[in-house]
Protein backbone atom coordinates (compact mmCIF):
# COMPACT_ATOMS: atom_id res chain seq x y z
CA UNK A 1 0.00 0.00 0.00
CA UNK A 2 1.21 3.53 -0.69
CA UNK A 3 1.05 6.37 1.81
CA UNK A 4 -0.05 8.88 -0.85
CA UNK A 5 -3.37 10.74 -1.01
CA UNK A 6 -5.17 12.82 -3.63
CA UNK A 7 -5.80 16.40 -2.47
CA UNK A 8 -6.91 18.21 -5.58
CA UNK A 9 -8.26 17.52 -9.07
CA UNK A 10 -8.68 19.64 -12.18
CA UNK A 11 -9.76 19.06 -15.76
CA UNK A 12 -10.55 21.23 -18.76
CA UNK A 13 -13.42 20.64 -21.11
CA UNK A 14 -12.30 17.96 -23.61
CA UNK A 15 -12.93 18.69 -27.28
CA UNK A 16 -11.73 20.89 -30.13
CA UNK A 17 -9.96 24.05 -29.00
CA UNK A 18 -8.03 25.22 -32.03
CA UNK A 19 -7.82 28.77 -30.60
CA UNK A 20 -6.48 27.73 -27.20
CA UNK A 21 -2.78 26.94 -26.71
CA UNK A 22 -1.47 23.79 -25.07
CA UNK A 23 -0.07 25.96 -22.28
CA UNK A 24 -3.46 27.55 -21.60
CA UNK A 25 -5.16 24.16 -21.29
CA UNK A 26 -2.39 22.74 -19.12
CA UNK A 27 -2.37 25.71 -16.74
CA UNK A 28 -6.17 25.79 -16.44
CA UNK A 29 -6.24 22.16 -15.24
CA UNK A 30 -3.29 22.74 -12.87
CA UNK A 31 -4.83 25.86 -11.30
CA UNK A 32 -8.12 23.99 -10.70
CA UNK A 33 -6.23 21.14 -9.00
CA UNK A 34 -4.16 23.53 -6.86
CA UNK A 35 -7.25 25.49 -5.77
CA UNK A 36 -9.11 22.25 -5.03
CA UNK A 37 -6.16 21.22 -2.82
CA UNK A 38 -6.08 24.60 -1.03
CA UNK A 39 -2.92 25.84 -2.81
CA UNK A 40 -0.31 23.79 -0.92
CA UNK A 41 3.46 24.18 -1.36
CA UNK A 42 4.41 21.96 -4.33
CA UNK A 43 7.76 20.13 -4.28
CA UNK A 44 7.83 18.73 -7.85
CA UNK A 45 5.85 18.63 -11.10
CA UNK A 46 5.36 15.74 -13.54
CA UNK A 47 3.55 16.30 -16.85
CA UNK A 48 2.34 13.47 -19.07
CA UNK A 49 2.48 14.35 -22.76
CA UNK A 50 3.03 12.30 -25.92
CA UNK A 51 3.21 14.37 -29.10
CA UNK A 52 3.81 17.95 -27.96
CA UNK A 53 7.22 17.85 -29.59
CA UNK A 54 6.13 16.04 -32.75
CA UNK A 55 3.07 18.08 -33.77
CA UNK A 56 3.09 21.19 -31.56
CA UNK A 57 6.82 21.94 -31.27
CA UNK A 58 6.60 22.34 -27.51
CA UNK A 59 8.56 20.49 -24.85
CA UNK A 60 9.80 21.55 -21.33
CA UNK A 61 6.20 21.36 -20.12
CA UNK A 62 7.19 20.69 -16.50
CA UNK A 63 9.32 23.81 -16.26
CA UNK A 64 6.63 25.87 -17.99
CA UNK A 65 4.09 24.80 -15.35
CA UNK A 66 6.45 25.61 -12.45
CA UNK A 67 7.32 29.02 -13.90
CA UNK A 68 3.90 30.16 -15.06
CA UNK A 69 2.29 29.15 -11.77
CA UNK A 70 5.09 30.64 -9.66
CA UNK A 71 5.77 27.35 -7.90
CA UNK A 72 9.48 28.16 -7.57
CA UNK A 73 12.41 26.54 -9.36
CA UNK A 74 11.47 23.04 -8.24
CA UNK A 75 12.30 19.74 -9.99
CA UNK A 76 10.00 19.00 -12.94
CA UNK A 77 9.84 16.50 -15.80
CA UNK A 78 7.77 15.60 -18.81
CA UNK A 79 6.86 11.92 -18.90
CA UNK A 80 6.32 10.10 -22.20
CA UNK A 81 4.75 6.64 -22.34
CA UNK A 82 2.52 6.95 -25.40
CA UNK A 83 -1.15 6.84 -24.30
CA UNK A 84 -0.02 5.82 -20.79
CA UNK A 85 1.97 9.07 -20.37
CA UNK A 86 -0.53 10.34 -17.77
CA UNK A 87 -0.63 7.12 -15.74
CA UNK A 88 3.15 6.86 -15.74
CA UNK A 89 3.48 10.56 -14.75
CA UNK A 90 1.19 9.88 -11.78
CA UNK A 91 3.26 6.84 -10.84
CA UNK A 92 6.46 8.90 -11.01
CA UNK A 93 4.89 11.45 -8.67
CA UNK A 94 3.86 8.71 -6.26
CA UNK A 95 7.36 7.19 -6.36
CA UNK A 96 8.86 10.63 -5.70
CA UNK A 97 6.74 10.93 -2.56
CA UNK A 98 7.38 7.32 -1.46
CA UNK A 99 11.13 7.86 -1.85
CA UNK A 100 10.91 10.58 0.81
CA UNK A 101 12.20 13.24 -1.58
CA UNK A 102 8.88 15.13 -1.91
CA UNK A 103 5.86 15.73 0.28
CA UNK A 104 3.46 17.18 -2.31
CA UNK A 105 3.55 16.77 -6.10
CA UNK A 106 1.54 18.33 -8.93
CA UNK A 107 0.86 15.77 -11.68
CA UNK A 108 -0.71 16.88 -14.95
CA UNK A 109 -1.36 15.61 -18.45
CA UNK A 110 -2.06 17.48 -21.66
CA UNK A 111 -2.39 16.98 -25.41
CA UNK A 112 -3.15 19.29 -28.30
CA UNK A 113 -4.15 17.37 -31.44
CA UNK A 114 -7.04 19.03 -33.25
CA UNK A 115 -4.97 21.66 -35.08
CA UNK A 116 -3.23 18.90 -37.09
CA UNK A 117 -4.56 16.78 -40.00
CA UNK A 118 -5.80 13.21 -39.37
CA UNK A 119 -2.98 11.72 -41.47
CA UNK A 120 -0.32 13.73 -39.58
CA UNK A 121 -1.78 12.66 -36.23
CA UNK A 122 -2.07 9.01 -37.40
CA UNK A 123 1.59 9.20 -38.39
CA UNK A 124 2.56 10.73 -35.02
CA UNK A 125 0.53 8.08 -33.12
CA UNK A 126 2.45 5.42 -35.04
CA UNK A 127 5.48 6.53 -33.01
CA UNK A 128 3.87 4.38 -30.29
CA UNK A 129 4.77 1.26 -32.31
CA UNK A 130 8.23 -0.20 -32.97
CA UNK A 131 8.91 1.63 -36.21
CA UNK A 132 12.19 -0.14 -36.97
CA UNK A 133 10.31 -3.35 -37.73
CA UNK A 134 8.83 -5.34 -40.61
CA UNK A 135 5.36 -4.65 -39.13
CA UNK A 136 5.61 -0.93 -39.56
CA UNK A 137 7.11 -1.39 -43.02
CA UNK A 138 4.12 -3.57 -43.99
CA UNK A 139 1.78 -0.68 -43.10
CA UNK A 140 0.32 -1.91 -39.81
CA UNK A 141 -1.27 1.02 -37.98
CA UNK A 142 -2.12 1.52 -34.37
CA UNK A 143 -5.88 1.00 -34.93
CA UNK A 144 -4.98 -1.83 -37.34
CA UNK A 145 -3.47 -3.83 -34.48
CA UNK A 146 -6.79 -3.74 -32.62
CA UNK A 147 -8.66 -4.58 -35.86
CA UNK A 148 -6.56 -7.75 -36.28
CA UNK A 149 -7.23 -8.57 -32.65
CA UNK A 150 -11.00 -7.99 -32.98
CA UNK A 151 -11.33 -10.29 -36.01
CA UNK A 152 -9.58 -13.08 -34.11
CA UNK A 153 -11.72 -12.43 -31.00
CA UNK A 154 -14.88 -12.78 -33.12
CA UNK A 155 -13.49 -16.01 -34.61
CA UNK A 156 -12.74 -17.61 -31.24
CA UNK A 157 -15.80 -16.40 -29.28
CA UNK A 158 -19.45 -15.71 -30.00
CA UNK A 159 -18.81 -11.96 -30.15
CA UNK A 160 -19.59 -9.81 -33.17
CA UNK A 161 -19.42 -6.20 -34.29
CA UNK A 162 -22.65 -5.61 -32.37
CA UNK A 163 -20.89 -6.22 -29.06
CA UNK A 164 -18.21 -3.68 -29.88
CA UNK A 165 -20.98 -1.25 -30.81
CA UNK A 166 -22.61 -1.88 -27.42
CA UNK A 167 -19.36 -0.79 -25.72
CA UNK A 168 -19.28 2.40 -27.80
CA UNK A 169 -22.97 3.07 -27.13
CA UNK A 170 -22.57 2.56 -23.36
CA UNK A 171 -19.65 4.97 -23.20
CA UNK A 172 -21.53 7.52 -25.31
CA UNK A 173 -24.54 7.28 -22.98
CA UNK A 174 -22.23 7.87 -20.01
CA UNK A 175 -20.67 10.89 -21.73
CA UNK A 176 -24.08 12.50 -22.23
CA UNK A 177 -24.16 13.09 -18.45
CA UNK A 178 -20.58 14.39 -18.29
CA UNK A 179 -20.41 18.10 -19.17
CA UNK A 180 -16.61 17.88 -19.68
CA UNK A 181 -16.87 15.08 -22.27
CA UNK A 182 -16.03 15.67 -25.93
CA UNK A 183 -19.16 14.01 -27.35
CA UNK A 184 -22.50 15.23 -26.04
CA UNK A 185 -24.66 14.02 -28.94
CA UNK A 186 -26.67 10.80 -28.50
CA UNK A 187 -25.93 7.93 -30.90
CA UNK A 188 -27.82 4.76 -31.81
CA UNK A 189 -26.61 1.18 -32.16
CA UNK A 190 -27.48 1.30 -35.89
CA UNK A 191 -25.54 4.50 -36.43
CA UNK A 192 -22.50 3.04 -34.63
CA UNK A 193 -22.62 -0.26 -36.54
CA UNK A 194 -22.98 1.43 -39.93
CA UNK A 195 -20.39 4.15 -39.44
CA UNK A 196 -17.42 4.59 -41.78
CA UNK A 197 -14.88 1.74 -41.49
CA UNK A 198 -11.47 2.77 -40.14
CA UNK A 199 -9.83 -0.69 -40.10
CA UNK A 200 -12.30 -3.55 -40.21
CA UNK A 201 -14.18 -4.54 -38.14
CA UNK A 202 -13.59 -1.21 -36.35
CA UNK A 203 -15.67 1.75 -37.48
CA UNK A 204 -15.51 5.40 -36.51
CA UNK A 205 -17.31 4.94 -33.16
CA UNK A 206 -15.04 2.02 -32.19
CA UNK A 207 -11.98 4.29 -32.24
CA UNK A 208 -11.12 6.99 -29.71
CA UNK A 209 -11.09 10.48 -31.20
CA UNK A 210 -8.44 13.17 -31.54
CA UNK A 211 -8.94 15.56 -28.62
CA UNK A 212 -7.54 18.73 -27.06
CA UNK A 213 -7.56 18.83 -23.28
CA UNK A 214 -5.71 18.68 -19.97
CA UNK A 215 -6.17 17.27 -16.47
CA UNK A 216 -4.23 17.62 -13.22
CA UNK A 217 -3.94 16.22 -9.70
CA UNK A 218 -2.29 17.30 -6.47
CA UNK A 219 -1.00 14.31 -4.48
CA UNK A 220 0.66 14.35 -1.09
CA UNK A 221 1.78 12.16 1.78
CA UNK A 222 -0.53 14.25 3.99
CA UNK A 223 -3.84 12.45 4.54
CA UNK A 224 -7.02 13.29 2.62
CA UNK A 225 -10.31 11.56 1.89
CA UNK A 226 -8.89 9.68 -1.13
CA UNK A 227 -6.07 7.21 -0.53
CA UNK A 228 -4.03 5.78 -3.42
CA UNK A 229 -3.89 2.20 -2.17
CA UNK A 230 -1.59 0.98 -4.92
CA UNK A 231 0.28 1.94 -8.06
CA UNK A 232 1.60 -0.65 -10.53
CA UNK A 233 3.14 -0.62 -13.98
CA UNK A 234 4.22 -3.21 -16.52
CA UNK A 235 5.47 -3.56 -20.07
CA UNK A 236 4.50 -5.96 -22.83
CA UNK A 237 5.38 -6.90 -26.42
CA UNK A 238 5.96 -3.92 -28.71
CA UNK A 239 5.11 -5.92 -31.83
CA UNK A 240 1.90 -7.77 -32.74
CA UNK A 241 3.79 -10.74 -34.15
CA UNK A 242 5.52 -11.26 -30.78
CA UNK A 243 2.25 -11.74 -28.85
CA UNK A 244 2.18 -15.17 -27.27
CA UNK A 245 -1.64 -15.04 -27.18
CA UNK A 246 -3.07 -12.41 -29.52
CA UNK A 247 -6.22 -12.13 -27.37
CA UNK A 248 -4.28 -11.20 -24.27
CA UNK A 249 -2.55 -7.95 -23.35
CA UNK A 250 -0.03 -9.15 -20.76
CA UNK A 251 0.86 -5.64 -19.59
CA UNK A 252 -2.76 -5.04 -18.53
CA UNK A 253 -3.06 -8.41 -16.82
CA UNK A 254 0.24 -8.11 -14.96
CA UNK A 255 -0.18 -4.45 -13.91
CA UNK A 256 -3.63 -5.40 -12.59
CA UNK A 257 -2.31 -8.40 -10.71
CA UNK A 258 0.44 -6.32 -9.10
CA UNK A 259 -1.96 -3.51 -8.18
CA UNK A 260 -4.41 -5.94 -6.52
CA UNK A 261 -1.56 -7.64 -4.65
CA UNK A 262 -0.11 -4.35 -3.37
CA UNK A 263 -3.57 -3.05 -2.39
CA UNK A 264 -4.62 -6.32 -0.77
CA UNK A 265 -7.89 -6.40 -2.71
CA UNK A 266 -9.28 -8.37 -5.64
CA UNK A 267 -11.33 -7.53 -8.74
CA UNK A 268 -14.53 -8.48 -6.88
CA UNK A 269 -13.91 -5.63 -4.37
CA UNK A 270 -13.77 -2.84 -6.97
CA UNK A 271 -16.88 -0.62 -7.14
CA UNK A 272 -16.10 1.56 -10.15
CA UNK A 273 -13.58 1.38 -12.99
CA UNK A 274 -12.01 3.64 -15.59
CA UNK A 275 -10.16 1.61 -18.22
CA UNK A 276 -8.32 2.41 -21.39
CA UNK A 277 -10.92 2.00 -24.16
CA UNK A 278 -8.72 3.41 -26.93
CA UNK A 279 -10.84 1.08 -29.06
CA UNK A 280 -14.10 -0.66 -28.13
CA UNK A 281 -12.22 -3.96 -28.52
CA UNK A 282 -9.63 -2.87 -25.97
CA UNK A 283 -12.31 -2.37 -23.31
CA UNK A 284 -13.59 -5.92 -23.84
CA UNK A 285 -10.08 -7.35 -23.43
CA UNK A 286 -9.21 -5.13 -20.46
CA UNK A 287 -12.26 -6.16 -18.41
CA UNK A 288 -11.10 -9.77 -18.92
CA UNK A 289 -7.42 -9.11 -18.18
CA UNK A 290 -8.28 -7.20 -14.98
CA UNK A 291 -10.20 -10.22 -13.73
CA UNK A 292 -13.69 -8.69 -13.74
CA UNK A 293 -14.92 -11.35 -16.17
CA UNK A 294 -13.60 -14.67 -17.52
CA UNK A 295 -11.23 -14.74 -20.48
CA UNK A 296 -13.07 -14.76 -23.84
CA UNK A 297 -16.32 -13.79 -22.02
CA UNK A 298 -16.04 -10.02 -21.61
CA UNK A 299 -18.43 -9.56 -24.55
CA UNK A 300 -21.15 -11.42 -22.63
CA UNK A 301 -20.85 -8.99 -19.70
CA UNK A 302 -21.23 -6.12 -22.19
CA UNK A 303 -24.32 -7.76 -23.70
CA UNK A 304 -25.84 -8.20 -20.24
CA UNK A 305 -25.27 -4.52 -19.38
CA UNK A 306 -23.04 -5.40 -16.43
CA UNK A 307 -20.50 -2.67 -17.30
CA UNK A 308 -23.06 0.15 -17.48
CA UNK A 309 -23.07 2.72 -14.65
CA UNK A 310 -26.16 0.86 -13.36
CA UNK A 311 -24.52 -2.58 -13.69
CA UNK A 312 -22.60 -4.58 -11.08
CA UNK A 313 -19.18 -3.54 -12.49
CA UNK A 314 -19.51 0.02 -13.84
CA UNK A 315 -16.81 0.74 -16.44
CA UNK A 316 -15.95 4.17 -17.83
CA UNK A 317 -18.66 6.22 -16.14
CA UNK A 318 -16.90 9.31 -17.55
CA UNK A 319 -17.62 8.20 -21.13
CA UNK A 320 -14.17 6.66 -21.51
CA UNK A 321 -11.65 7.52 -24.17
CA UNK A 322 -14.29 6.79 -26.81
CA UNK A 323 -16.67 9.57 -25.75
CA UNK A 324 -15.09 11.63 -22.95
CA UNK A 325 -12.23 12.04 -25.45
CA UNK A 326 -8.57 11.04 -25.59
CA UNK A 327 -6.09 13.94 -25.35
CA UNK A 328 -3.33 11.35 -25.14
CA UNK A 329 -1.09 12.66 -22.34
CA UNK A 330 -4.10 13.79 -20.27
CA UNK A 331 -6.07 10.54 -20.40
CA UNK A 332 -4.45 8.73 -17.45
CA UNK A 333 -5.01 11.80 -15.26
CA UNK A 334 -8.59 12.33 -16.47
CA UNK A 335 -9.37 8.75 -15.41
CA UNK A 336 -8.26 9.60 -11.85
CA UNK A 337 -10.26 12.87 -12.00
CA UNK A 338 -13.45 10.88 -12.65
CA UNK A 339 -12.69 8.26 -9.98
CA UNK A 340 -11.93 10.86 -7.31
CA UNK A 341 -15.30 12.44 -8.10
CA UNK A 342 -16.90 8.99 -7.77
CA UNK A 343 -15.27 8.53 -4.36
CA UNK A 344 -16.33 12.03 -3.29
CA UNK A 345 -19.88 11.21 -4.40
CA UNK A 346 -20.05 14.03 -6.95
CA UNK A 347 -19.45 12.26 -10.28
CA UNK A 348 -21.49 12.23 -13.45
CA UNK A 349 -23.13 8.75 -13.48
CA UNK A 350 -22.45 8.46 -9.75
CA UNK A 351 -22.19 4.89 -8.47
CA UNK A 352 -23.93 4.79 -5.08
CA UNK A 353 -21.52 4.39 -2.18
CA UNK A 354 -18.42 3.83 -4.34
CA UNK A 355 -15.50 3.08 -2.01
CA UNK A 356 -12.85 1.31 -4.11
CA UNK A 357 -11.98 2.47 -7.62
CA UNK A 358 -9.53 1.22 -10.26
CA UNK A 359 -7.92 3.07 -13.18
CA UNK A 360 -6.03 1.30 -15.98
CA UNK A 361 -4.07 3.29 -18.57
CA UNK A 362 -2.53 1.61 -21.64
CA UNK A 363 0.33 2.81 -23.84
CA UNK A 364 1.15 1.60 -27.34
CA UNK A 365 -0.25 -1.72 -28.55
CA UNK A 366 0.22 -3.13 -25.05
CA UNK A 367 3.72 -1.74 -24.54
CA UNK A 368 2.89 -0.09 -21.21
CA UNK A 369 0.10 -0.37 -18.67
CA UNK A 370 -0.43 1.31 -15.32
CA UNK A 371 -3.07 0.44 -12.73
CA UNK A 372 -3.97 2.62 -9.75
CA UNK A 373 -6.40 1.59 -7.01
CA UNK A 374 -8.03 4.40 -5.01
CA UNK A 375 -10.04 4.18 -1.81
CA UNK A 376 -12.41 6.56 -0.03
CA UNK A 377 -11.15 6.84 3.56
CA UNK B 1 12.66 -17.10 -44.46
CA UNK B 2 14.87 -16.34 -41.50
CA UNK B 3 13.53 -16.80 -37.94
CA UNK B 4 15.29 -16.75 -34.56
CA UNK B 5 15.03 -19.70 -32.20
CA UNK B 6 16.20 -19.96 -28.59
CA UNK B 7 19.07 -22.41 -28.02
CA UNK B 8 17.73 -23.46 -24.61
CA UNK B 9 13.90 -23.37 -24.77
CA UNK B 10 11.14 -23.52 -27.41
CA UNK B 11 10.82 -19.73 -27.93
CA UNK B 12 11.05 -18.47 -31.50
CA UNK B 13 10.37 -15.13 -33.19
CA UNK B 14 10.67 -13.50 -36.58
CA UNK B 15 12.84 -10.81 -34.97
CA UNK B 16 16.01 -11.28 -32.96
CA UNK B 17 16.37 -10.32 -29.28
CA UNK B 18 19.47 -9.91 -27.12
CA UNK B 19 18.38 -12.71 -24.78
CA UNK B 20 15.43 -15.06 -24.92
CA UNK B 21 12.40 -13.24 -23.41
CA UNK B 22 10.89 -16.58 -22.33
CA UNK B 23 13.69 -18.41 -20.44
CA UNK B 24 15.93 -15.30 -20.14
CA UNK B 25 19.09 -17.41 -20.32
CA UNK B 26 19.19 -18.72 -23.90
CA UNK B 27 20.45 -16.93 -26.97
CA UNK B 28 18.43 -16.69 -30.17
CA UNK B 29 19.97 -18.33 -33.23
CA UNK B 30 18.98 -17.74 -36.85
CA UNK B 31 17.25 -20.56 -38.69
CA UNK B 32 15.76 -20.87 -42.18
CA UNK B 33 12.15 -22.06 -42.43
CA UNK B 34 9.49 -22.09 -45.13
CA UNK B 35 7.53 -18.80 -45.21
CA UNK B 36 4.29 -20.70 -45.94
CA UNK B 37 1.59 -20.36 -43.33
CA UNK B 38 -2.05 -19.75 -42.42
CA UNK B 39 -3.88 -16.46 -41.82
CA UNK B 40 -4.34 -16.23 -38.02
CA UNK B 41 -6.14 -12.90 -38.27
CA UNK B 42 -6.30 -9.80 -40.46
CA UNK B 43 -7.65 -6.29 -40.96
CA UNK B 44 -8.30 -4.09 -43.97
CA UNK B 45 -6.82 -0.67 -43.26
CA UNK B 46 -8.95 2.13 -44.71
CA UNK B 47 -7.48 5.06 -42.81
CA UNK B 48 -3.71 4.93 -43.30
CA UNK B 49 -0.85 7.12 -42.15
CA UNK B 50 0.46 9.64 -44.68
CA UNK B 51 3.18 7.31 -46.01
CA UNK B 52 0.72 4.50 -46.90
CA UNK B 53 -2.28 6.65 -47.86
CA UNK B 54 -1.76 6.06 -51.60
CA UNK B 55 -2.26 2.26 -51.31
CA UNK B 56 -5.23 2.30 -48.86
CA UNK B 57 -7.36 0.30 -48.36
CA UNK B 58 -4.90 -2.55 -47.95
CA UNK B 59 -4.90 -5.82 -45.98
CA UNK B 60 -2.58 -6.64 -43.11
CA UNK B 61 -2.51 -10.25 -41.92
CA UNK B 62 -0.87 -12.07 -39.06
CA UNK B 63 0.50 -15.29 -40.59
CA UNK B 64 1.10 -18.39 -38.47
CA UNK B 65 4.05 -20.18 -40.10
CA UNK B 66 3.65 -23.90 -40.85
CA UNK B 67 7.18 -24.93 -39.90
CA UNK B 68 7.73 -22.95 -36.67
CA UNK B 69 5.80 -21.55 -33.73
CA UNK B 70 6.24 -18.09 -35.17
CA UNK B 71 3.79 -15.47 -36.39
CA UNK B 72 4.69 -12.85 -39.00
CA UNK B 73 2.92 -9.58 -39.74
CA UNK B 74 2.54 -9.24 -43.51
CA UNK B 75 0.81 -7.11 -46.13
CA UNK B 76 -1.44 -9.16 -48.43
CA UNK B 77 -1.97 -8.44 -52.12
CA UNK B 78 -5.71 -9.15 -51.72
CA UNK B 79 -8.31 -9.40 -48.92
CA UNK B 80 -8.18 -12.66 -46.90
CA UNK B 81 -10.10 -14.62 -44.25
CA UNK B 82 -8.88 -16.42 -41.14
CA UNK B 83 -7.68 -19.91 -42.14
CA UNK B 84 -6.57 -18.96 -45.67
CA UNK B 85 -3.21 -20.42 -46.72
CA UNK B 86 -0.58 -17.88 -47.69
CA UNK B 87 2.97 -17.73 -49.03
CA UNK B 88 5.65 -15.07 -49.23
CA UNK B 89 5.71 -13.23 -52.54
CA UNK B 90 8.64 -10.91 -51.82
CA UNK B 91 10.35 -8.79 -49.20
CA UNK B 92 10.15 -5.10 -50.08
CA UNK B 93 11.52 -2.21 -47.96
CA UNK B 94 11.77 -4.62 -45.04
CA UNK B 95 8.09 -5.63 -45.32
CA UNK B 96 6.90 -9.21 -45.92
CA UNK B 97 4.46 -9.15 -48.84
CA UNK B 98 2.31 -12.30 -48.88
CA UNK B 99 -0.17 -13.76 -51.32
CA UNK B 100 -3.06 -16.19 -50.76
CA UNK B 101 -2.43 -19.69 -52.19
Amino acid sequence: MTSVYVHGIGMTQFGTFVDRSMKELLLEACIQALEDAGNPKVDAVYVGNFMGGAIYNQEILGAIVANELGLGFIPTAKVEGACASGGIALRQGIMGILSGEYETVLVAGVEKMKHASTSDVTQAINAAMDNDSNEKQAGLTFPGFFGVLANRYFYETGASKKHLAMVALKNREHALNNPLAQFQKPATLDEIMNARIITNPLGLFDCSPMTDGAAALVISKKKSGVHIRSSAQNSGPTQMQDADDLLSIPAIRESGRLAYEKAGVGPEDIDVVEIHDCFSMTEVLAIEELGFFNKREGWKAVEEGRTKSTGDKPVNTSGGLLSRGHPIGATGIAQIYQLVRQLRGTAPNQVDGAKLALAQNLGGTGSYSTVHILERV
Amino acid sequence: MKIFKCNSCDYASVSSKYTCPQCRTGKLEAQEVSPKGTVFSFTDIHIAPAEFADIAPYTIALIQLDEANVKVTARMDNPVQIGDKADLDKIENGAYLYTRI
